[in-house]
């Protein structure tokens, strides 16, 4: 007898109508049929010959088909007599050793109080992102840069608007200097100064759209990532939220910029403080499991999530909103996908 | 106060490092490019370097990662003088390598370089399965295609060897004769594998495991050459209990509680080829989501 043995880095998320099943190891997703997750469910229990068996002839290519491309996809090894019982079980427990690993800050310039610097070294914060709404001159970004010399942060993303001193002398002399940046976008910038190729330490973007905090939390195939940290995050925290900190435009310090509940102000306190309020943590344990339309999903263990901007329809007993990202035009009952802002049902939540 | 001799650069102390910070334990990190002197106040011994200082008996703990603690030396013009205080420098340093050793620790400056040939002959007697070797300086009893060549030493890197670029020592079946003798080198019968295991051993646990590499020519003979398209799978394994009971054995006997251990399995057999107590083993802790730099941490 045969038996078909499926890596443990291989995992498999059943979705209403689709099932995705994500190679940990090699970072890729691929979508497949229910069925095949209910022939692999077979052969968990049953040796290759008796899952044949349980097929009539006309299904048993179909069996023969789905053996062959897991056999050559690698997500499994045939052995004879019995399965290979040394190979364990993947753990997906999720332990990382930060207190707080992303600060998000919605400002007008990139100026950083000396308060909030010396928070950002007590919470050994690795990532910093910065939503600034006004321009940004050469000699502010390597201020900010100066300001974390000697740090625990290890990376800067920026959002900026574009205006005209931006050109590509600015952006080499920035290359030259900076050394925490690794993604910059420009904002409201009709015409490229000049291509941006991947000539420097980080990537560069000059987007013409007008892009506003509000613009966050879209949910996106191109924002899926099958990388084995960030899926045992997502299936143990919430992928969005989890070890995240912000700051908006009015010193409000929050779970992110875009979520309404404020736990203090960056003014009068610190962010330590802030991580003190009994409630501050309350959305990181929510999963996709909890969320509703989203535990149905085949994507809910690659997906970004947003609780900020949500469909608004259920709440939980602890008063947590669990409805579907409002920027997800994926439906996991019909396996379309639309366009999120076209659709009627959305507009209230929108308005809001 | 916890005392991790290590060098710069060196990633898997780094993420030790924030395991450590994480559980609010205090630390000492020592490189290579720090020289101490042995200094004593109100009867304590200390040791003093550029960047560091620190009292003996303050030390909780030790990890040996890398490198070593190196010691000033001081010269006399008077060779009598020279001779005894090289002498007396040689004791105090001996005493604090010693007093170090003997404290809660995680592997030793003294014996973490550990010797190939004797780390086989100390695995047969812990009742490993070892494939067959022998030193030869030609190739004349060398089964062709059946027998591997691959380095006595510790590192398979010979740095900067056109000075530029490092090359590495891969392990390789021998296909044809050598004509003329070479300086003595180690073969092994080359055993067909089903795949590779590396095991990682922290105070008698061990985890492992298995590189499935077989389907691919590429990394046949030897597991580092990556093949970056389809790279090998590296899936949990558990060994049998029988031989990790070997296994722990074996590293009593060598003294050493922290390492990275390379088997071949074939059949139903697990050949045992070498302990590595400097490797690097985060890669392959992440890809099944292990924490090993965590379990550090914890013990230290």
């Amino acid at each position: 007898m045969n038996y078909f043995n499926l890596y443990s880095n291989i995992l498999l998320t059943k979705g209403a109508n689709r099932m995705l099943i994500s190679d940990l190891q090699r970072r890729q997703s691929e979508i497949q049929a229910l069925e095949l997750y209910d022939i692999i469910e077979e052969f968990k229990t049953n040796s290759v010959e008796e899952v044949f068996s349980f097929y009539d002839d006309d299904s048993k290519e179909m069996v023969q088909e789905y053996l062959d491309f897991l056999l050559e996809k690698e997500y499994g090894f045939i052995t004879t007599g019995d399965w290979d019982r040394n190979f364990a079980p993947l753990s997906l427990d999720y332990l990382d050793y930060n207190k707080i690993s992303n600060l998000f800050i919605e400002r007008n310039d990139l100026t950083i109080q000396p308060g909030l610097i010396q928070s950002i070294a007590n919470l050994q914060i690795k990532h910093l992102v910065i939503y600034c709404g006004g321009n940004v001159s050469l000699s502010d970004f390597l201020k900010l840069e100066a300001n974390f010399e000697n740090s625990t942060v290890d990376s800067i993303e920026i959002f900026a608007p574009y205006h005209s001193e931006i050109d590509e002398n600015f952006i080499q002399l920035l290359n030259k200097k900076a050394a925490r940046i690794y993604n910059l976008v420009f904002f409201n910038c009709e015409n490229e100064p000049f291509k941006a190729e991947n000539a420097f330490k980080f990537d560069l973007l000059f987007s013409p759209q007008n892009l506003k905090i509000s613009s966050c939390g879209k949910v996106s195939i191109d924002y899926f990532d099958t990388n084995i940290t960030k899926v045992l995050e997502a299936i143990n925290h919430n992928s969005c939220l989890n070890k995240k900190i912000g700051i908006d435009i009015h010193g409000n310090i929050k779970n992110c910029p875009a979520m309404p509940q404020s736990f203090g102000n960056i003014n009068q306190n610190t962010l330590e403080q802030a991580l003190t309020h009994p409630n501050f943590k309350d959305y990181w344990n929510l999963t996709k499991e909890e969320i509703e339309t989203c535990k149905d999903c085949e994507f809910r263990n690659i997906c970004t999530d947003c609780r900020a901007y949500t469909e608004q329809t259920h709440f939980n007993e602890q008063g947590l909103d669990i409805s579907k990202p409002l920027k997800c035009g994926y439906n996991p009952y019909t396996n379309e996908w639309e366009e999120w802002s076209t659709n009627p049902l959305k507009y209230k939540a929108i308005e809001h | 106060m916890i005392l991790i001799i290590s060098k710069n650069k060196e990633v898997t102390t780094d993420e030790v490092i924030k395991w450590l910070l994480v559980m609010d334990k205090k630390f000492i990190r020592v490189n290579e490019d720090e020289v101490f002197e042995i200094k004593v106040a109100s009867k304590r011994i200390y040791l003093e370097s550029h960047r560091n200082r620190f009292f003996l008996d303050e030390i909780t703990s030790v990890w040996y990662r890398r490198g070593g603690l190196k010691f000033k030396q001081t010269s006399y013009k008077n060779p009598a003088i020279q001779t005894h205080m090289r002498e007396t420098q040689h004791w105090l340093e001996d005493y604090v390598l010693k007093t170090l050793e003997a404290k809660k620790h995680i592997n030793k400056q003294s014996n973490s370089h550990v010797n190939k040939l004797m780390v086989l002959e100390k695995a047969m007697q812990a009742g490993l399965d070892v494939p067959q070797y022998y030193l030869a300086n030609n190739t004349a009893d060398v089964a062709l295609g059946e027998t591997i060549v691959k380095p006595i030493t510790g590192t398979p890197i010979l740095n900067a060897i056109d000075g530029k670029a490092n090359a590495m020592m891969y392990t390789t079946v021998i296909d044809e004769p050598e004509e003329q003798e070479f300086f003595p080198s180690f073969f092994q019968e080359k055993v067909e594998k089903d795949f590779e295991i590396r095991s990682f051993y922290l105070n008698g646990k061990t985890s492992s495991i298995a590189i499935i590499s077989q389907n691919d020519e590429q990394t046949k003979t030897d597991y580092r050459k990556y093949n970056i398209q389809k790279p090998n799978r590296n899936i949990r394994y558990n060994l049998p209990k029988e031989v990790e009971e070997k296994i722990d054995l074996l590293m009593c006997s060598l003294d050493l509680n922290c390492g990275s251990i390379d088997f071949i399995k074939s059949g139903n057999k697990f050949y045992f080829l070498e302990i590595n107590t400097i490797g690097q083993f985060l890669g392959l802790s992440e890809a099944c989501n292990f924490s090993f730099d965590r379990e550090i941490a914890a013990y230290l």
